[in-house]
């Protein structure tokens, strides 16, 4: 027999639980960074980092964190023309380029973490970290170092597989930071939660979608850190940065899409200043060179001249938040040559008829162009058939996820795809990815480029060590590729953050990363 | 009644069953290959294949389901590649984060919006009654993300009066101030509904013969429509309820992503952008779950308000 429950019970109950369902909710506290005389620095991110294990980080967003907490051997300087030394205190290049011998500083020391005691750092940890990175790193970022070994109490000797000059831009990455044995072996899996490193800031707390709060290494080996806290807060909504800038909830916004930098010059606080920089990324379209009718140098010639691409750049950032581009390098690298700009195709859709006429398609054909379903890249897939349109051309459109474009990409059968390249400085990590005939296959060079001069001059700068002469083959190597239009480079994005008057020292970089405690920079704020 | 009780119970079971199922089979159709998505763009084939190996995704797809259905019957829900953690332990993370957000705001909309309704349908037809249903049917057509841009451009941008993100903390007070925009921007539209559906039951209760019958009997008129007319109007108001404790839930997903909530919501946003299989088969099945344990409840407490009602033909 069934209790009845009378009404007023049944109300009173399910008030109680629901009071009940709140208060562990609120219980659930956070810490906050905020406090009172303290020099506190909140810096929005506008992804979510998960992975803060240097070998396992994938995203940029990531490496943000972990540069701050760790150390590498060296650095790029703030214009990032420039290797400046770090926890290397100099270096050496062999003749052939396949040894590297770096001299370690003997004055610093780890975070105080579980399974170390803040201890000094030794060659062993170098000779660990970099050996468990070419080793286990989930994005092979030190896939060119053979093995390092210590050579002597403060030096350090790297063996590459062969000769490449990349591998000291990739040591700046933050997958190559120097971390303590016992501390990642201690934590296994979860190292990423509890990570240590030499670093300005050690981590006091990470909260997965929310924030990473830092603390200052007081006894930081360059110099003592101006601000003594600074919290990374992770606000996926570009919108919602901007308006967490202007509240004042945020010092930094990171990031900023052009309508979300419009939110704030719009809203007309003087508080608030925009820093823009142009980023090392090119907005690109590769043209099949093997297959279809792109095949021929005239069609993609034509192609490439039917298209107004001022009028697309602008079509695509309406908020001025992208450049023209011209080269297969961002003008960012110091291997860009304006020199070579006046190879870049004039729009002449009349032109670019007769071509078609002259290829053997006076009446047009037609050819499929692949993009993500980005909303940017599906504009431009509109633009472009209405230009190609014009000329005669059909251009039909495949629309698809990230991981799916990236195949049809790469499978080198895509008549025409659209995507962008960002990555180092070194134009090594732009004109090898999108020409050298080895990435045929990959979705860099999905176009199927192949020229055995331009793969002997990209090697030839890959084993190069002197930059000048390095930057001279690169030229060269361009010039051909360029002259061989199998893709149109048309815009470079513009790196926007929102940042608070009350912030100081603060310089942005073109790669996009954030750098608060370096030899040319100490941020504070007032 | 104990009976009815197991028997519904036991009914559960092979819905959950259906409900992984498909969840496995909906998120291998999602276009793409996670490990690609993982790595990025710069990613060689060699680091995707050797990803894929890492996921178990080499693995014929009968054997991945297999495995999967077993894991889960013995409580392990898989572990996130993403964050590189149990399922189940981030679940439980978040889960106190976004009832916080859900609860109150169901309180607040159960609360204001069967006042409301109340109100208006005993002043039906008055100016104010009016007015309440023609803000209440705007609440309902309003889209939550809309909603939420809105009231912090207003409240936090212009007025400053509420921070636009995050939960705050560790004061109670920071973080009520922090769940205030939140709150009102989840609790508008189940407010909405529980005022239109209740003005509605009470007037069709109200206008019925046993409440005439009961006035005419000149009982108190207060106590006609609080203990008689009301009574017999809940058992709509309970189903809206069920359905709004569910709605509340996907609501959270966009509003705790407006306002940067480190919640359920976030979490599988940031799961299905990153393809993290198992975080989205585990989520989806936990709100399967939750959901089947809802209607369940919204069963029990109708046979409570209402012992009329009967599951099993008279089992009472």
């Amino acid at each position: 027999m069934a209790k009845r429950i009378s009404r007023r019970d049944f109300l009173r109950g399910s008030a109680a639980g629901a009071a009940l369902v709140a208060m562990t909710g609120l219980t659930g506290a956070v810490a906050s960074a905020e406090s009172e005389g303290t020099k506190d620095l909140v810096v929005s991110l506008s992804s979510s980092p998960s992975k803060l294990d240097p070998i396992h980080y994938t995203g940029t967003y990531e490496g943000q964190i972990i540069g701050e907490v760790c150390d590498r051997l060296i650095e790029y300087n703030d214009s990032l023309d420039e290797y400046v030394p770090s926890l290397a205190a100099s270096w050496e290049v062999s003749e052939d380029g396949l040894t590297y011998v770096f001299q370690i500083r003997d004055d610093v020391y780890f975070q105080t973490g579980t399974y170390q005691d803040g201890r000094q750092m030794t060659v062993d940890d170098i000779v660990y970290s970099l050996n468990r990175s070419a080793e286990y790193s989930d994005n092979n970022r030190l896939s060119m170092l053979d093995y390092a070994e210590a050579t002597g109490d403060w030096e350090v000797t790297c063996h590459l597989t062969a000769a490449n000059s990349a591998f000291m831009t990739a040591l700046t990455d933050a997958g190559n930071s120097i971390v303590p044995e016992e501390e990642v072996e201690g934590w296994g899996d979860d190292f990423g939660f509890h990570l240590i490193g030499t670093g300005p800031f050690y981590m006091t707390e990470f909260a997965l979608d929310e924030y990473a709060s830092l603390t200052a290494n007081k006894s930081y080996w360059l110099k003592e850190p101006n601000l003594d806290t600074l919290t990374f807060r992770f606000i996926t909504d570009t919108s919602q940065s901007a308006n967490a800038v202007l509240t004042g909830e945020v010092d930094i916004a990171t990031d900023l899409t052009g309508e979300a930098a419009n939110t704030v010059t719009s809203s007309g606080t003087e508080d608030i200043s925009l820093m823009q920089v142009e980023q090392l990324k090119i907005d690109y379209i590769r043209l099949n060179t093997t297959t279809g009718p792109t095949a021929d140098i005239n069609v993609r010639k034509a192609l490439i001249m039917a298209v107004d691409w001022d009028a697309v750049v602008s079509a695509l950032y309406p908020y001025g938040d992208a450049v023209r581009a011209y080269e297969p390098v961002p003008r960012g690298s110091w291997g860009y040559d304006s020199e070579l700009e006046e190879l870049v195709l004039p729009y002449d859709p009349e032109g670019a008829k007769e071509l078609l006429t002259e290829a053997g398609y006076p009446d047009g054909f037609s050819i499929t162009f692949y993009v993500s379903n980005t909303a940017i890249r599906q504009t431009l897939a509109t633009v472009l058939q209405a230009y190609w349109a014009e000329v005669g051309v059909d251009c039909e459109v495949n629309i698809s996820e990230w991981g799916t474009f990236s195949d049809y990409a790469a499978s080198g059968t895509a008549d025409v795809y659209g995507m962008s390249w960002t990555w180092y400085p070194d134009p090594y990590f732009f004109l090898n990815n999108l020409f050298a005939s080895y990435n045929i296959g990959s979705n860099g060079n999905g176009a199927n480029y192949s020229d055995p001069e331009v793969d002997d001059l990209l090697d030839k700068a890959a084993a190069a060590t002197d930059q000048d002469e390095r930057a001279e083959y690169y030229k060269e190597a361009m010039k051909i590729a360029m002259e061989a239009y199998s893709g149109s480079y048309y815009a470079t994005t513009i790196l926007t953050y929102a940042v608070n008057n009350r912030v100081t020292d603060f310089a942005q970089r073109a790669d996009g990363t954030l750098r608060f405690v370096t030899e040319e920079h100490n941020v504070s704020v007032e | 009644m104990l009976k009815t009780v197991l028997k519904r119970i036991l009914q559960c079971i092979p819905t959950v069953f259906i409900v992984v199922t498909f969840t496995f089979i909906l998120t291998r159709m999602i276009p793409g290959n996670p490990a690609a998505t993982i790595l990025g763009p710069q990613a060689s084939a060699e680091d995707i294949a050797a990803m894929e190996i890492k996921l178990g995704l080499d693995k014929p797809v009968w054997e991945q389901y297999v495995n999967y259905i077993l894991d889960v019957l013995h409580g392990d829900f898989g572990t996130s590649y993403m964050y590189n953690q149990p399922v189940l332990r981030l679940i439980a993370e978040r889960i106190p984060k976004t009832l916080q957000l859900t609860v109150t705001a169901l309180v607040i909309a159960v609360i204001l919006g069967v006042a409301i309704g109340m109100f208006s349908a005993l002043h039906q037809y008055s100016i104010l009654d009016y007015l309440f249903m023609i803000l209440a049917l705007i609440g309902v057509s309003m889209p939550v993300f809309w909603l939420g841009l809105m009231v912090v451009k207003v409240f936090a941008v212009d007025l400053g009066w509420f921070p636009a993100t995050g939960r705050g903390g560790p004061e109670l007070l920071d973080m009520i101030r922090h769940m205030v925009l939140p709150c009102l921007c989840l609790a508008t539209i189940p407010m909405a509904t529980f005022a239109r559906i209740t003005r509605s039951s009470m007037l069709e209760t109200i206008n019925s013969d046993s409440i005439k019958a009961l006035r005419a009997r000149g009982i108190k008129e207060r106590s006609v429509i609080m203990k008689h007319a009301f009574k017999n109007a809940l058992p709509p108001i309970v189903t809206v309820l069920g359905l709004q404790i569910a709605s509340c839930f996907t609501g959270a997903i966009l509003t705790e992503n407006i306002f940067a909530w480190p919640g359920m919501g976030t979490m599988i946003v940031n799961a299905i952008t990153n393809r993290d299989y198992t975080l989205i088969q585990g989520t989806v099945l936990f709100f399967a779950i939750v959901f089947v344990l809802v209607n369940l409840a919204v069963d029990l407490v109708y046979m409570l308000i209402n012992p009329k009602v009967s599951y099993e033909g008279g089992s009472k």
